[in-house]
Protein backbone atom coordinates (compact mmCIF):
# COMPACT_ATOMS: atom_id res chain seq x y z
CA UNK A 1 0.00 0.00 0.00
CA UNK A 2 1.26 3.58 -1.04
CA UNK A 3 1.23 6.02 1.81
CA UNK A 4 -0.02 9.39 -0.41
CA UNK A 5 0.42 12.30 1.65
CA UNK A 6 -3.27 13.07 0.64
CA UNK A 7 -4.75 9.64 1.48
CA UNK A 8 -3.25 9.46 5.21
CA UNK A 9 -4.54 13.08 5.58
CA UNK A 10 -8.49 12.12 5.23
CA UNK A 11 -9.25 13.82 8.71
CA UNK A 12 -6.46 16.63 8.44
CA UNK A 13 -7.26 19.00 5.84
CA UNK A 14 -4.09 21.33 4.59
CA UNK A 15 -1.47 19.43 6.24
CA UNK A 16 0.90 17.34 5.23
CA UNK A 17 4.04 15.39 6.16
CA UNK A 18 7.11 17.27 6.79
CA UNK A 19 10.41 15.98 7.49
CA UNK A 20 12.09 17.66 10.30
CA UNK A 21 14.60 17.99 13.42
CA UNK A 22 12.97 17.20 16.48
CA UNK A 23 14.64 18.24 19.60
CA UNK A 24 15.48 16.09 22.29
CA UNK A 25 18.71 16.01 24.91
CA UNK A 26 19.51 17.71 28.55
CA UNK A 27 19.61 21.22 29.61
CA UNK A 28 22.79 22.68 27.22
CA UNK A 29 23.05 19.37 25.46
CA UNK A 30 20.87 19.70 22.36
CA UNK A 31 20.53 16.25 20.33
CA UNK A 32 18.25 16.18 17.30
CA UNK A 33 16.16 13.17 15.66
CA UNK A 34 15.37 13.55 12.13
CA UNK A 35 11.68 12.60 11.98
CA UNK A 36 8.33 12.63 9.74
CA UNK A 37 5.55 13.76 11.44
CA UNK A 38 2.63 15.79 10.26
CA UNK A 39 2.85 19.46 9.86
CA UNK A 40 0.62 20.55 12.27
CA UNK A 41 1.82 18.41 15.09
CA UNK A 42 3.80 19.48 18.49
CA UNK A 43 7.64 19.54 17.41
CA UNK A 44 8.40 16.91 19.94
CA UNK A 45 5.63 15.25 20.33
CA UNK A 46 4.10 11.96 17.98
CA UNK A 47 5.96 11.34 14.93
CA UNK A 48 5.24 8.88 12.45
CA UNK A 49 8.60 7.65 11.89
CA UNK A 50 12.41 8.09 12.90
CA UNK A 51 14.44 8.73 9.96
CA UNK A 52 17.64 9.40 11.14
CA UNK A 53 19.68 11.77 13.79
CA UNK A 54 21.91 14.85 14.71
CA UNK A 55 23.99 15.42 17.17
CA UNK A 56 25.21 19.44 16.75
CA UNK A 57 27.90 19.20 19.62
CA UNK A 58 31.04 17.83 17.97
CA UNK A 59 32.99 14.60 19.75
CA UNK A 60 36.56 13.92 20.80
CA UNK A 61 37.44 13.53 16.94
CA UNK A 62 35.88 16.73 15.90
CA UNK A 63 32.70 15.38 14.55
CA UNK A 64 29.10 15.96 14.16
CA UNK A 65 27.36 12.88 13.90
CA UNK A 66 24.73 12.72 11.35
CA UNK A 67 22.50 9.68 10.53
CA UNK A 68 20.13 9.36 7.59
CA UNK A 69 18.05 6.36 6.24
CA UNK A 70 18.16 7.49 2.66
CA UNK A 71 15.93 4.41 2.24
CA UNK A 72 13.19 5.81 4.03
CA UNK A 73 13.74 9.15 3.25
CA UNK A 74 13.56 8.58 -0.29
CA UNK A 75 9.89 6.84 0.36
CA UNK A 76 8.63 9.63 2.41
CA UNK A 77 9.69 12.20 -0.71
CA UNK A 78 8.02 10.06 -2.87
CA UNK A 79 4.67 10.17 -0.65
CA UNK A 80 4.67 13.65 -0.90
CA UNK A 81 6.36 14.91 2.43
CA UNK A 82 8.21 18.26 2.53
CA UNK A 83 11.73 18.56 4.18
CA UNK A 84 12.43 21.91 6.22
CA UNK A 85 15.56 23.97 5.99
CA UNK A 86 18.02 23.02 8.33
CA UNK A 87 17.14 18.48 7.03
CA UNK A 88 17.61 20.25 3.47
CA UNK A 89 20.52 21.99 4.23
CA UNK A 90 21.71 19.03 5.92
CA UNK A 91 20.83 16.37 3.03
CA UNK A 92 22.97 19.03 1.32
CA UNK A 93 25.93 18.59 3.07
CA UNK A 94 25.81 14.59 2.57
CA UNK A 95 25.02 15.05 -0.54
CA UNK A 96 21.80 13.23 -0.95
CA UNK A 97 20.36 16.60 -1.92
CA UNK A 98 21.61 19.45 -4.24
CA UNK A 99 23.71 21.92 -1.84
CA UNK A 100 21.02 24.56 -0.25
CA UNK A 101 22.06 28.35 -1.00
CA UNK A 102 22.38 29.40 2.18
CA UNK A 103 25.10 27.02 3.34
CA UNK A 104 26.95 28.53 0.68
CA UNK A 105 25.95 32.18 1.33
CA UNK A 106 26.36 31.58 4.74
CA UNK A 107 30.53 30.34 3.73
CA UNK A 108 30.93 33.01 1.86
CA UNK A 109 29.88 35.22 4.58
CA UNK A 110 31.84 33.97 6.98
CA UNK A 111 34.93 34.09 5.01
CA UNK A 112 34.23 37.60 4.21
CA UNK A 113 33.78 38.09 7.87
CA UNK A 114 37.02 36.29 8.36
CA UNK A 115 39.13 38.42 5.84
CA UNK A 116 37.82 41.70 7.54
CA UNK A 117 39.18 40.30 10.35
CA UNK A 118 42.55 39.40 9.24
CA UNK A 119 43.01 43.27 7.72
CA UNK A 120 41.92 44.67 11.02
CA UNK A 121 44.57 42.62 12.60
CA UNK A 122 47.68 43.26 9.78
CA UNK A 123 46.42 47.19 10.45
CA UNK A 124 46.34 46.97 14.10
CA UNK A 125 49.75 45.40 13.50
CA UNK A 126 51.45 48.09 11.69
CA UNK A 127 50.16 50.46 13.58
CA UNK A 128 52.06 49.08 17.16
CA UNK A 129 55.32 48.60 15.22
CA UNK A 130 54.67 51.93 13.70
CA UNK A 131 54.97 52.92 17.44
CA UNK B 1 23.70 -45.98 33.15
CA UNK B 2 25.92 -43.58 34.37
CA UNK B 3 25.95 -40.60 36.81
CA UNK B 4 26.79 -37.40 34.40
CA UNK B 5 26.77 -33.40 34.78
CA UNK B 6 24.47 -31.51 32.06
CA UNK B 7 25.82 -27.95 31.96
CA UNK B 8 23.36 -25.50 30.70
CA UNK B 9 24.74 -24.67 27.69
CA UNK B 10 21.95 -22.11 25.90
CA UNK B 11 23.58 -21.56 22.41
CA UNK B 12 21.92 -17.92 22.33
CA UNK B 13 19.94 -17.52 19.28
CA UNK B 14 19.80 -14.55 16.78
CA UNK B 15 19.62 -11.35 19.21
CA UNK B 16 16.79 -8.89 17.84
CA UNK B 17 19.91 -6.02 17.55
CA UNK B 18 22.16 -7.88 15.89
CA UNK B 19 21.83 -7.21 12.19
CA UNK B 20 21.96 -9.44 9.54
CA UNK B 21 24.76 -8.92 7.07
CA UNK B 22 24.43 -10.75 3.82
CA UNK B 23 22.04 -13.70 2.56
CA UNK B 24 23.98 -16.33 2.63
CA UNK B 25 24.92 -15.33 6.36
CA UNK B 26 21.60 -15.94 7.25
CA UNK B 27 21.31 -19.49 6.17
CA UNK B 28 24.81 -19.76 8.29
CA UNK B 29 23.22 -18.00 11.35
CA UNK B 30 19.76 -20.05 11.28
CA UNK B 31 22.10 -22.96 11.52
CA UNK B 32 23.97 -21.80 14.88
CA UNK B 33 21.08 -20.50 16.81
CA UNK B 34 19.71 -24.05 17.03
CA UNK B 35 19.32 -24.84 20.42
CA UNK B 36 21.92 -28.26 21.31
CA UNK B 37 22.08 -29.04 24.90
CA UNK B 38 25.30 -31.26 25.82
CA UNK B 39 26.49 -33.43 27.96
CA UNK B 40 29.60 -33.57 28.92
CA UNK B 41 31.56 -35.58 31.46
CA UNK B 42 33.40 -32.93 33.72
CA UNK B 43 32.63 -31.96 37.22
CA UNK B 44 32.41 -28.42 36.50
CA UNK B 45 29.56 -25.34 35.44
CA UNK B 46 30.19 -25.28 31.68
CA UNK B 47 28.03 -22.27 30.02
CA UNK B 48 28.61 -20.85 26.61
CA UNK B 49 29.78 -17.48 26.60
CA UNK B 50 26.95 -15.63 24.69
CA UNK B 51 29.46 -12.83 22.79
CA UNK B 52 31.34 -16.59 21.78
CA UNK B 53 27.95 -16.90 19.80
CA UNK B 54 28.07 -13.36 18.41
CA UNK B 55 32.18 -14.00 17.21
CA UNK B 56 31.14 -17.49 15.73
CA UNK B 57 28.35 -14.78 13.34
CA UNK B 58 31.07 -12.30 12.75
CA UNK B 59 33.38 -15.29 11.98
CA UNK B 60 30.83 -17.37 9.92
CA UNK B 61 30.04 -14.01 8.15
CA UNK B 62 33.75 -13.22 7.85
CA UNK B 63 34.28 -16.73 5.94
CA UNK B 64 30.98 -15.75 3.18
CA UNK B 65 33.65 -13.04 2.26
CA UNK B 66 36.91 -14.89 2.15
CA UNK B 67 35.75 -17.04 -0.14
CA UNK B 68 35.53 -14.34 -2.66
CA UNK B 69 39.00 -12.69 -1.92
CA UNK B 70 41.53 -15.69 -2.31
CA UNK B 71 40.03 -16.45 -6.02
CA UNK B 72 42.69 -14.02 -7.60
CA UNK B 73 46.03 -14.94 -5.97
CA UNK B 74 48.41 -17.62 -7.72
CA UNK B 75 46.96 -20.67 -8.20
CA UNK B 76 49.40 -23.51 -7.58
CA UNK B 77 50.32 -22.11 -4.35
CA UNK B 78 47.57 -23.46 -1.43
CA UNK B 79 45.67 -20.78 -0.15
CA UNK B 80 44.02 -20.63 3.57
CA UNK B 81 40.63 -21.47 2.26
CA UNK B 82 41.20 -24.48 0.32
CA UNK B 83 39.38 -27.55 0.91
CA UNK B 84 42.91 -29.36 2.02
CA UNK B 85 44.35 -27.00 3.81
CA UNK B 86 41.82 -26.61 5.86
CA UNK B 87 41.18 -30.26 6.73
CA UNK B 88 44.95 -30.34 7.29
CA UNK B 89 44.79 -27.51 10.05
CA UNK B 90 41.37 -28.82 11.58
CA UNK B 91 43.32 -32.00 12.11
CA UNK B 92 46.94 -30.89 13.83
CA UNK B 93 44.08 -28.31 15.91
CA UNK B 94 43.18 -31.89 17.91
CA UNK B 95 39.82 -31.89 19.80
CA UNK B 96 40.58 -32.29 23.52
CA UNK B 97 37.20 -31.85 24.66
CA UNK B 98 38.56 -31.38 28.22
CA UNK B 99 40.45 -28.24 26.89
CA UNK B 100 37.48 -26.90 24.71
CA UNK B 101 34.54 -26.85 27.15
CA UNK B 102 36.34 -25.91 30.06
CA UNK B 103 35.01 -23.14 32.45
CA UNK B 104 34.92 -19.85 31.49
CA UNK B 105 34.65 -16.94 33.77
CA UNK B 106 30.45 -16.72 33.74
CA UNK B 107 28.10 -16.90 36.25
CA UNK B 108 27.66 -20.28 38.02
CA UNK B 109 24.86 -22.33 37.78
CA UNK B 110 24.64 -25.13 40.33
CA UNK B 111 25.39 -28.71 37.66
CA UNK B 112 22.60 -30.66 36.85
CA UNK B 113 22.85 -34.28 37.13
CA UNK B 114 20.89 -36.64 34.31
CA UNK B 115 20.52 -40.24 34.58
CA UNK B 116 21.41 -41.89 31.06
CA UNK B 117 21.54 -45.32 29.16
CA UNK B 118 24.95 -45.76 27.13
CA UNK B 119 23.71 -44.92 24.05
CA UNK B 120 22.08 -41.94 25.30
CA UNK B 121 25.49 -40.93 26.73
CA UNK B 122 27.31 -41.64 23.54
CA UNK B 123 25.12 -38.90 21.92
CA UNK B 124 25.43 -36.63 23.97
CA UNK B 125 29.47 -37.23 23.50
CA UNK B 126 28.64 -37.00 19.98
CA UNK B 127 26.27 -33.75 20.06
CA UNK B 128 29.30 -32.45 22.31
CA UNK B 129 32.07 -33.07 19.75
CA UNK B 130 29.91 -31.28 16.87
CA UNK B 131 29.51 -28.30 19.11
CA UNK B 132 33.77 -28.23 19.62
CA UNK B 133 34.10 -28.27 16.11
CA UNK B 134 31.52 -25.13 16.31
CA UNK B 135 33.42 -24.08 18.42
CA UNK B 136 37.07 -24.43 16.84
CA UNK B 137 35.59 -22.73 13.64
CA UNK B 138 39.02 -20.89 12.63
CA UNK B 139 39.19 -16.87 12.51
CA UNK B 140 39.99 -16.18 8.97
CA UNK B 141 43.22 -15.53 7.50
CA UNK B 142 42.41 -12.75 4.46
CA UNK B 143 44.69 -10.51 2.73
CA UNK B 144 45.29 -6.60 4.51
CA UNK B 145 42.14 -4.23 3.44
CA UNK B 146 43.37 -1.58 1.70
CA UNK B 147 42.60 2.36 2.64
CA UNK B 148 40.00 4.33 1.52
CA UNK B 149 41.26 7.50 -0.23
CA UNK B 150 37.72 8.10 -2.02
CA UNK B 151 36.90 11.65 -2.87
CA UNK B 152 33.07 12.33 -4.11
CA UNK B 153 33.01 16.23 -4.26
CA UNK B 154 35.70 19.30 -3.87
CA UNK B 155 33.32 22.32 -3.18
CA UNK B 156 35.91 25.28 -2.03
CA UNK B 157 33.21 27.35 -1.90
CA UNK B 158 32.07 25.66 1.23
CA UNK B 159 35.39 26.09 2.71
CA UNK B 160 35.42 27.97 6.22
CA UNK B 161 31.44 26.93 6.91
CA UNK B 162 32.35 25.10 9.89
CA UNK B 163 35.01 24.03 12.40
CA UNK B 164 33.65 20.43 12.69
CA UNK B 165 33.44 17.36 10.27
CA UNK B 166 29.98 16.46 9.26
CA UNK B 167 30.04 12.81 9.35
CA UNK B 168 26.76 11.02 7.48
CA UNK B 169 26.21 7.27 8.29
CA UNK B 170 23.70 5.36 6.22
CA UNK B 171 21.31 3.29 8.76
CA UNK B 172 19.25 1.46 6.44
CA UNK B 173 18.77 -2.10 8.37
CA UNK B 174 18.96 -3.82 5.39
CA UNK B 175 22.26 -2.79 4.32
CA UNK B 176 25.72 -4.86 4.90
CA UNK B 177 28.31 -3.35 6.72
CA UNK B 178 30.69 -3.45 4.34
CA UNK B 179 28.39 -1.54 1.41
CA UNK B 180 27.14 1.22 4.33
CA UNK B 181 27.53 4.47 2.71
CA UNK B 182 29.40 6.74 5.69
CA UNK B 183 30.84 10.12 3.87
CA UNK B 184 32.77 12.65 5.69
CA UNK B 185 32.25 16.65 4.89
CA UNK B 186 35.57 18.02 6.14
CA UNK B 187 35.40 21.84 6.98
CA UNK B 188 37.59 22.92 3.57
CA UNK B 189 34.33 21.58 2.15
CA UNK B 190 35.52 17.97 0.13
CA UNK B 191 33.43 15.05 0.78
CA UNK B 192 35.36 12.20 0.94
CA UNK B 193 34.48 8.43 2.31
CA UNK B 194 35.44 8.01 5.69
CA UNK B 195 38.53 5.69 6.30
CA UNK B 196 38.51 2.20 7.52
CA UNK B 197 38.20 3.27 11.54
CA UNK B 198 36.28 5.80 11.29
CA UNK B 199 33.68 2.68 9.52
CA UNK B 200 34.25 0.68 12.16
CA UNK B 201 33.63 3.49 14.93
CA UNK B 202 30.89 4.22 13.36
CA UNK B 203 29.50 0.92 12.16
CA UNK B 204 29.79 0.57 16.42
CA UNK B 205 27.71 3.20 17.32
CA UNK B 206 24.97 3.35 15.34
CA UNK B 207 24.71 -1.06 15.17
CA UNK B 208 26.32 -1.88 18.86
CA UNK B 209 28.12 -5.55 18.56
CA UNK B 210 28.44 -7.36 22.23
CA UNK B 211 31.60 -7.19 23.83
CA UNK B 212 33.29 -4.99 20.93
CA UNK B 213 33.94 -1.28 22.63
CA UNK B 214 34.16 2.32 20.21
CA UNK B 215 38.00 2.81 21.01
CA UNK B 216 40.43 -1.01 20.99
CA UNK B 217 40.62 -1.04 24.63
CA UNK B 218 44.55 -0.71 25.71
CA UNK B 219 45.09 -4.25 26.52
CA UNK B 220 45.93 -4.46 22.47
CA UNK B 221 48.81 -1.75 22.89
CA UNK B 222 52.43 -3.70 22.65
CA UNK B 223 53.72 -3.45 26.51
CA UNK B 224 50.32 -4.60 27.69
CA UNK B 225 50.27 -7.27 25.75
CA UNK B 226 53.89 -8.54 26.53
CA UNK B 227 52.49 -8.49 30.23
CA UNK B 228 49.37 -10.71 29.23
CA UNK B 229 52.14 -13.27 27.51
CA UNK B 230 54.09 -13.52 30.91
CA UNK B 231 51.06 -14.61 32.20
CA UNK B 232 50.46 -17.15 29.72
CA UNK B 233 47.06 -15.94 28.88
CA UNK B 234 47.47 -15.28 25.11
CA UNK B 235 43.97 -17.19 24.22
CA UNK B 236 42.05 -13.91 26.34
CA UNK B 237 43.82 -11.79 24.35
CA UNK B 238 42.67 -13.33 20.81
CA UNK B 239 39.57 -13.78 22.05
CA UNK B 240 39.17 -10.33 22.56
CA UNK B 241 40.73 -9.25 19.54
CA UNK B 242 38.69 -11.46 17.41
CA UNK B 243 35.24 -9.43 19.52
CA UNK B 244 37.35 -6.31 19.17
CA UNK B 245 38.63 -6.16 15.35
CA UNK B 246 37.74 -6.54 11.81
CA UNK B 247 39.43 -9.85 10.35
CA UNK B 248 41.85 -7.94 7.53
CA UNK B 249 42.29 -4.51 9.28
CA UNK B 250 45.76 -3.93 10.32
CA UNK B 251 45.31 -3.85 14.05
CA UNK B 252 44.23 -7.35 13.73
CA UNK B 253 46.95 -8.85 11.83
CA UNK B 254 49.06 -6.75 14.10
CA UNK B 255 48.08 -8.46 16.86
CA UNK B 256 47.84 -11.78 15.69
CA UNK B 257 51.84 -11.83 14.87
CA UNK B 258 53.01 -10.31 17.75
CA UNK B 259 50.91 -13.33 19.71
CA UNK B 260 52.14 -16.15 17.43
CA UNK B 261 55.79 -14.73 17.27
CA UNK B 262 55.48 -14.89 21.38
CA UNK B 263 54.60 -18.16 21.21
CA UNK B 264 57.43 -19.67 18.67
CA UNK B 265 59.54 -17.46 20.81
CA UNK B 266 58.92 -19.66 24.04
CA UNK B 267 57.59 -23.02 22.39
CA UNK B 268 54.21 -22.28 24.22
CA UNK B 269 52.50 -24.40 21.45
CA UNK B 270 50.39 -26.38 23.88
CA UNK B 271 48.38 -22.94 24.76
CA UNK B 272 46.69 -23.21 21.19
CA UNK B 273 46.20 -26.47 20.79
CA UNK B 274 43.15 -27.62 20.98
CA UNK B 275 41.48 -24.15 20.84
CA UNK B 276 40.17 -22.14 17.17
CA UNK B 277 43.29 -20.06 16.83
CA UNK B 278 45.98 -23.26 16.79
CA UNK B 279 45.01 -23.01 12.93
CA UNK B 280 45.96 -19.65 12.07
CA UNK B 281 49.06 -20.29 14.05
CA UNK B 282 50.31 -23.08 11.99
CA UNK B 283 49.61 -21.36 8.51
CA UNK B 284 51.81 -18.12 10.05
CA UNK B 285 54.79 -20.50 10.63
CA UNK B 286 53.93 -22.16 8.00
CA UNK B 287 54.21 -19.36 5.55
CA UNK B 288 56.94 -18.09 7.37
CA UNK B 289 59.33 -21.55 6.82
CA UNK B 290 60.01 -22.14 10.28
CA UNK B 291 58.27 -25.57 11.49
CA UNK B 292 61.13 -26.73 13.48
CA UNK B 293 60.15 -25.75 16.89
CA UNK B 294 56.41 -26.86 15.85
CA UNK B 295 57.19 -30.40 14.74
CA UNK B 296 60.06 -30.73 17.72
CA UNK B 297 57.07 -29.93 20.06
CA UNK B 298 54.65 -32.09 18.08
CA UNK B 299 57.19 -35.48 18.12
CA UNK B 300 57.81 -34.73 22.03
CA UNK B 301 54.46 -35.24 22.14
CA UNK B 302 54.20 -38.50 20.41
CA UNK B 303 51.65 -37.21 17.90
CA UNK B 304 53.18 -38.76 14.86
CA UNK B 305 50.26 -38.12 12.40
CA UNK B 306 50.09 -34.39 13.18
CA UNK B 307 53.46 -33.84 12.52
CA UNK B 308 53.48 -35.77 9.27
CA UNK B 309 50.35 -33.59 8.32
CA UNK B 310 52.36 -30.55 9.27
CA UNK B 311 55.10 -31.42 6.45
CA UNK B 312 52.75 -32.03 4.44
CA UNK B 313 51.24 -28.60 4.27
CA UNK B 314 54.37 -27.45 4.50
CA UNK B 315 54.60 -29.26 0.88
CA UNK B 316 51.75 -27.91 0.03
CA UNK B 317 52.25 -24.21 0.06
CA UNK B 318 55.54 -24.28 -0.69
CA UNK B 319 55.91 -26.53 -3.60
CA UNK B 320 59.08 -25.18 -4.74
CA UNK B 321 60.76 -26.01 -2.11
CA UNK B 322 63.63 -29.16 -1.95
CA UNK B 323 61.54 -31.17 0.61
CA UNK B 324 58.38 -30.83 -1.78
CA UNK B 325 60.37 -31.46 -4.94
CA UNK B 326 61.98 -34.79 -3.57
CA UNK B 327 58.34 -36.09 -1.85
CA UNK B 328 57.21 -35.46 -5.28
CA UNK B 329 59.87 -37.68 -7.06
CA UNK B 330 59.63 -40.14 -4.51
CA UNK B 331 55.75 -40.19 -3.61
CA UNK B 332 56.98 -40.44 0.16
CA UNK B 333 54.11 -40.59 2.67
CA UNK B 334 54.39 -40.79 6.34
CA UNK B 335 57.31 -41.02 8.28
CA UNK B 336 59.30 -40.64 4.91
CA UNK B 337 57.98 -36.64 4.38
CA UNK B 338 59.46 -36.52 7.51
CA UNK B 339 62.63 -37.96 6.85
CA UNK B 340 63.23 -36.51 3.53
CA UNK B 341 62.16 -32.49 5.37
CA UNK B 342 64.61 -33.71 8.10
CA UNK B 343 67.25 -34.12 5.52
CA UNK B 344 66.60 -30.81 3.17
CA UNK B 345 64.89 -28.23 5.00
CA UNK B 346 64.97 -28.32 8.88
CA UNK B 347 67.15 -26.36 11.27
CA UNK B 348 67.07 -29.46 13.70
CA UNK B 349 67.73 -32.50 11.58
CA UNK B 350 69.61 -34.84 14.02
CA UNK B 351 66.23 -34.68 16.59
CA UNK B 352 63.82 -34.88 14.08
CA UNK B 353 65.47 -38.12 12.55
CA UNK B 354 65.86 -39.87 16.14
CA UNK B 355 62.78 -39.56 16.86
CA UNK B 356 61.27 -41.00 13.48
CA UNK B 357 63.26 -43.71 14.34
CA UNK B 358 62.14 -44.09 18.12
CA UNK B 359 58.72 -44.40 16.39
CA UNK B 360 59.63 -46.76 14.12
CA UNK B 361 60.94 -49.04 16.27
CA UNK B 362 57.88 -48.83 18.34
CA UNK B 363 55.74 -49.61 15.50
CA UNK B 364 58.24 -52.54 14.56
CA UNK B 365 57.88 -53.74 18.10
CA UNK B 366 53.75 -53.88 18.11
CA UNK B 367 53.50 -55.32 15.07
CA UNK B 368 54.77 -58.40 16.77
Amino acid sequence: MVHLSSFLLKTYHGGHVVIRLALGGATNRPFYRIVAAYNKRARDSKYIEQLGSYDPLPNIHNEKLVAFNYERIKYWIACGAHTTKPVAKLLGLAGFFPLHPMTITEAERRQKAASIEEVKTDSQEQVEEAL
Amino acid sequence: MLFTTSPSIPCGSLKGGSSIHSRSDIIYSMAASSFTRCLVRSYFCVKCVDHVQTRLQTTTRMFCVSASRSSFVDAPKAQFTDTEVQDILTKITGLDLKKVFRPIRQQLTPPKYKLVTDTELEEAVRKAEEQAKHLLKMPPVLPERKPINDVLYEDQMLEGMDTAKYVFTDINFNVPHRERFIVVREPSGTLRKATWNERDRLIQVYFPKEGRKITPPPIFKEENLRVVFEQDRHEDVLNQCIVQFEPDSAEFKNVLMLTYEDIEKHGKYDLLRSTRFFGGLTWHLVNGRRIDGLLVDMLQRDLMQDAVRLVHLFNLVHPQSESAQQAQTQQATDLDLLKIYAQYESNRAGFIELAVQTCEQAKALSSF
